[in-house]
């Protein structure tokens, strides 16, 4: 491991202060629903929210955005900045998604003198940007040298960490469960990125109605621990 | 240019108190009826015809409606959508919409049937001047297949872009695909076999109108599931997964009476087809 992937793999830490650990994305619905109970039903749902919203939106904006830096297409950046968050159907993941990438961009920037990472925290604060992690991370990456695919292994890798631990707490899972669960994840990981690299531009946002309505119906919860 | 198996533009204006039609184009498997003046009002239903019976292999349809300065009209059609199997290339309809400045649009097609092996993409592109009103809807239904599967067309994708004073404001991508994925699973139609989509987007609507509906909807005691959030411009959308056309249809329907109730104190017309 080279000191770069280090600097990226500190972004993936779930003590990395973005606030993930707020939102569950519409989890707990299912945990109130009592459809997600125990370890089985949670990496279930999460393969599902990996391969079905993540690949199409975080994930697919990585690839692009990447891309996009490599040509210095500013303009595709900020497209996809805009296109993540109106993408989002349902407020308080649009919202906490904004949130996270805002902290993100900010805390990134201050650790790495990256003068992408200082454009886009600026234009966050100048509401000329959403802000997204997806695209502060990719900047990250791209600023470390760590090649595409890499970067959106890490990416997708630390969103999926973040939900276990969060997981582990609303469900609850025990310590050793959660871990499995990151451990099994793995070839998933790899699947995922491999579909994404097989996305084009049209797929942008794809997303089942299942995962979706489970994030618009968490706004009616009553009792909750997550903000979304 | 493409060779569309069906075209359709129409442009609309007010004139005084009543809109009505500037230009009307139609060619191939795309008709449109004479509008209809319910209620003796100034606004105008357009039926959208397919003579052809359905959607075939690799068929391509484009719809053009401009709305002019402060125009009304609701916009339908006469009878479900049927897309058939497709077996080389997927059947395919764009919609472009152009919304001037306090114009107010109502899109409300009737079902889109998809029998087995069918494959569909749809685009909804609509352009918003400050001040304009859309309501959108459309139900999502599988057709009778010989085996009784409940999931026998490929794949439906729908994609619903909107623009207001020309920045991308909502973008709305719903895609279901029984080729490759668990139906029944978690995340995808969670048992149910419809899905419909309501979207409205107005300057007038408040978050008090969105508690309205969803308190309506809390009083449905049929058996679905419903979600209804604000988007990121100022508007909602409301998803609901039900068994049958005419729960989802019940829902839209009710919300779109609490929305005129509201606006314009006046009970929506009844599009009456049958």
């Amino acid at each position: 491991m080279n000191n770069h992937l280090l600097s990226l793999f500190q972004l993936c830490d779930s003590n990395f202060p973005t606030g993930a650990f707020s939102h569950s994305f519409g989890l707990e619905s299912y945990i109130q629903a009592d459809k997600v109970h125990n370890q089985a039903t949670f990496a279930e749902w999460l393969e599902i929210y990996l391969m079905e919203q993540l690949v199409y939106a975080d994930g697919l904006a990585a690839k692009i955005v990447y891309e996009a830096l490599d040509d210095e297409n500013l303009d595709n950046i900020w497209k996809m900045d805009r296109l993540l968050t109106v993408q989002n159907i349902a407020r308080e993941t649009r919202e906490g998604t904004q949130q996270m990438g805002k902290y993100m961009a900010k805390i990134a920037e201050s650790i790495f003198d990256a003068p992408m990472l200082s454009l886009y925290k600026e234009r966050i604060s100048q509401k000329e940007a959403f802000g997204h992690s997806a695209i502060a991370f990719t900047m990250a990456g791209h600023y470390l040298n760590v090649p595409k695919q890499t970067t959106i292994m890490y990416y997708l890798y630390s969103t999926i960490a973040n939900l276990v631990q969060n997981a582990v707490r609303a469900i609850p899972l025990g310590q050793t469960a959660g871990q499995k669960i990151i451990y099994s994840f793995q070839p998933k990981l790899e699947a995922a990125v491999n579909k994404i690299e097989q996305l084009e531009e049209i797929d942008f946002g794809a997303i089942s109605p299942g995962i979706e309505l489970s994030q618009m119906q968490h706004e009616r919860v009553n009792v909750r621990i997550f903000m979304s | 240019m493409p060779e569309w198996t069906g075209l359709l533009e129409l442009d609309a204006e007010r004139r005084q108190d009543k809109t009505v039609t500037k230009n009307l184009y139609f060619q191939g498997a795309f008709k449109i009826m004479r509008p209809v003046y319910h209620d003796r009002s100034g606004h105008p239903s357009y039926y959208v015809l397919n003579p052809g019976g359905g959607y075939l292999d690799g068929d391509t349809y484009r719809m053009k409606i401009s709305l002019g300065e402060r125009a009304e009209l609701t916009l339908t059609t006469q009878s479900a959508t049927k897309i058939y199997k497709t077996p080389k290339t997927h059947a395919y309809q764009e919609a472009e919409f152009y919304l001037e400045e306090g114009s107010y649009l109502e899109y409300l097609p009737d079902p889109l049937i998809a029998y087995k092996d069918a494959r569909y993409l749809q685009r909804n592109t609509v352009h918003m001047a400050k001040g304009a009103t859309f309501l959108y809807s459309d139900i999502l239904t599988p057709g009778w297949s010989p085996d009784r599967e409940d999931f026998s067309y490929d794949s439906l994708r729908l994609i619903n872009e909107f623009y207001m004073e020309g920045e991308l404001v909502s973008y709305d991508h719903i895609k279901l695909n029984p080729g490759e994925q668990h139906m029944n699973g978690i995340g995808f139609m969670e048992g149910y076999t419809h899905l419909g989509s309501f979207i409205v987007i107005s300057d007038k609507v408040e978050a008090k109108l969105i508690d309205q509906i969803y308190d309506m909807m809390e009083q449905e005691t049929e058996d679905f599931k419903v979600g209804i959030s604000e988007l990121a411009v100022s508007g909602f959308t409301i998803r609901i997964l039900a068994n049958s056309t005419q729960v989802i249809e019940r829902i839209i329907t009710k919300s779109h009476h609490i929305i005129s109730q509201e606006w314009f104190q006046t009970k929506p017309s009844s599009l009456r087809k049958y």
